[in-house]
């Protein structure tokens, strides 16, 4: 562990930066929230913290571009992929714990396998992650409620832990140490006590997060219930107020669905294009001749929670959900999973 | 590093009508594609778009490869409309194929229904390698009518391959061309010569003829570990990364399509 002053970090940055696009958090004066935003020159830009909770959007986009062409047809070799020169690095500083595991997620669906998806690999590969500690949380943040802590335990290169007068940092990668060993000018070795206030943020916000959430069971109450087949009654209210928008799976870090359309580009040749999709829309996962499995939106709402909290822990091992909140804030409807967590632990006690 | 989503070149050579609706295109990819029986491929009308089918061709031939369509929307429309010559792409295989190893040894029940023939046809062919290898091979097709029933130009000749195989058709209504069977597939299912105890019974169709199917099977004594149905979903990426074909918890595209039926029994509608 190291610390590096807010000053050097700048400068750290600075010169990471002539790496690749600097991505950092910048709060909006208006809303008082944090959106990533690319920083072109130095200074960073104004309103640029490494402090307070997750940002708006999630790290999806940096993987898995909204809308990206996959394939041009027919080319010679055209099954070949190249990665070389394809994606710029990005450098994204201040992703929360939350990001992180989403992106984790993410990468065992699109990266693993018999089949892996060399666009959202090779973006991955070009990532480089300094996260940092939650300072405080959202009135939406639930990641308590998943088991999961306010701060990154892995998946960064470096991370970093706002302190009196600078930061902890910690490398969680090959690639992090060599950042450190190549700017050892930046940085310090820490002084007694630092870890300690480091420790005690953290234990801060876990505390805030358990303050927040203490209405709501956690979220492994969904796992078993789910199993068990609940009656309809349940999802067909939460449809009720469903706009149908699909921003929840929008906005979600660890909605992966998509889907692939051909363009005409030329006389004759043609492009791929792989775009976000959402298991909300109708279109989804309409069939030739039957229509759709999933024809209600009871079903589709439906769906939405139990491919998270059901089928993908039977398929990957674990919850989709990070409890960063995102979908909550994003519903206009209001819909709040922990609100389907309780309502879900009453029905399956009867 | 491959890139799955490109489709390989491919040129169709032929096409044969099979009936009203259905052509078979005899296709030649660019470089071989080898599957297994019941795995599917992602074919691509250039421009128009791609969907899965599941070859009808026999899998130890891997340089061509034969699919069976049925005209039904947007790609397969199309797809009815080419010509010898065109040029289209191919993905995959993907999938898990038919379970042909837990097929040795027992007595095999195929049932089959309109376009379903289709990839039994691959399954015949693999089970016809080597006929000895399995007790029994009973086929049942199904059509609603006389010039429905795919391939019916190979049936005699697969009946009398080796003694160990039968094969019996059925249309739904009565026609003037025909003197066999009246019927739904589900009624020449009543009196099976089958050991049901050591019998595995493969059935691809319309979900609705699946659903149908399975009530008989269940009904005359087969378990549901012991019936494997060919799932239709949805599909778009074909890999398990898309999100779209599940049933329960499993990706047709990457557990399927050919799903036992015990897996997915418990799965509400899951014939649609
Ligand atoms: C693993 C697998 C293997 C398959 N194998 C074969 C095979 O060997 N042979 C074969 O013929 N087929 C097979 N199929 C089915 C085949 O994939 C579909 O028939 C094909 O995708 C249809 O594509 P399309 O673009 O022609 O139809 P689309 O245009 O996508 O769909 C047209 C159909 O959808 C319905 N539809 C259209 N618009 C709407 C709407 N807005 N709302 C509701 N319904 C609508 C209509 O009823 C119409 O019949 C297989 C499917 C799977 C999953
Ligand atoms: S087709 Fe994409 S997950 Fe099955």
């Amino acid at each position: 562990m190291r610390f590096i002053d807010s000053t050097n970090f700048e400068r750290l940055l600075k010169k990471l930066s002539s790496e690749g696009e600097l991505f950092v958090p910048v709060r909006d004066e208006d809303s008082g929230k944090l959106h990533l935003q690319r920083a072109e020159s130095f200074p960073l830009p104004e309103g640029t913290t490494f402090d307070g909770y997750r940002t708006v959007e999630s790290l999806k986009a940096f993987g898995q571009l909204v809308r990206s062409t996959v394939a041009e047809y027919p080319m010679p070799d055209g099954e070949a992929f190249e990665s070389e020169g394809q994606f710029p690095t990005f450098v994204v500083v201040g992703a929360k714990a939350c990001d992180l595991y989403a992106l984790k997620m993410v990468d065992k669906v699109l990266i693993e396998g018999e089949f892996t998806d060399p666009f959202y690999q090779s973006r991955r590969d070009h990532m480089i992650i300094i996260s940092a500690d939650c300072s405080e949380c959202a009135e939406s943040c639930f990641c308590n409620l998943l088991g999961k802590r306010p701060f990154p335990e892995e998946g960064f290169d470096l991370n970093i832990s706002r302190i009196s007068g600078g930061f902890l940092v910690e490398a969680g990668s090959l690639r992090g140490e060599e950042v450190i060993s190549a700017n050892e000018e930046f940085f310090t070795e820490p002084r007694p006590g630092q870890a300690k206030a480091r420790d005690d943020v953290r234990a801060k916000v876990i505390e805030e997060l358990e303050n927040n959430n203490r209405d709501f069971p956690e979220a492994t109450v969904m796992t078993e219930p789910l199993r068990e087949l609940l009656t309809d009654d349940l999802w067909s209210g939460e449809a009720a107020r469903c706009v149908e928008c699909g921003a929840c799976t929008n906005i979600c870090p660890t909605c992966y669905c998509f889907l692939l359309f051909d363009q005409r580009e030329g006389n004759e040749s043609y492009r791929r294009i792989s775009s976000w999709d959402s298991c909300q829309v109708t279109g989804y996962a309409r069939m030739a001749g039957m229509g759709t499995p999933r024809a209600h939106l009871s079903d589709r709402v439906k769906h939405r929670f139990y491919h998270k909290y059901d089928y993908l822990v039977l398929s990957h091992g674990e919850i989709y959900c990070t409890g960063c909140g995102r979908c909550i804030d994003a519903c206009s409807a209001g819909i709040d999973m922990r609100d389907v967590f309780r309502k879900v632990k009453a029905q399956a006690a009867k | 590093m491959k890139n799955p989503y490109y489709p390989i070149d491919t040129v169709v050579e032929d096409i044969i009508t099979e009936t009203p609706t259905i052509k078979t295109f005899c296709l030649k990819p660019k470089k071989p594609i080898a599957f297994r029986a019941g795995q599917f491929m992602q074919l691509t009308v250039p421009g128009v778009g791609e969907a899965p089918f599941t070859p009808s061709s026999d899998p130890n031939i891997s340089e061509k490869m034969e699919i069976s369509i049925l005209k039904t929307g947007k790609v397969t429309d199309a797809l009815h409309e080419l010509k010898p010559g065109a040029k289209v792409g191919l993905r995959g295989p993907f999938g898990k194929g038919y379970p042909l190893d837990k097929l040795v040894g027992k007595e095999v029940l195929v049932v089959g229904g309109g376009v379903g023939l289709a990839p039994m046809r691959a399954l015949l062919y693999a089970l016809f390698n080597d006929p000895s290898k399995y007790k029994k091979i009973v086929i049942k097709f199904g059509a609603r009518e006389p010039e429905e029933l795919s391939f019916r130009r190979q049936y005699d000749e697969w009946g009398s391959l080796a003694p160990n195989i039968s094969l019996q058709t059925t249309i739904d209504v009565p026609h003037p061309k025909w003197d066999g069977h009246v019927g739904l597939v589900t009624s020449i299912l009543d009196d099976l010569d089958i050991n049901i105890p050591d019998s595995y019974a493969l059935s691809c169709g319309p979900e609705i003829m699946l659903k149908f199917v399975t009530l008989k099977l269940l009904e005359v004594g087969y378990k549901p570990p012991q019936i494997y149905l060919s799932m239709n979903r949805k599909m778009s990426c074909g890999m398990g990364k898309c999100g779209r074909c599940n049933v329960g918890h499993y990706y047709l595209c990457v557990d399927g399509p050919d799903m036992c039926y015990d897996k997915i029994k418990h799965v509400p509608n899951v014939f649609g």
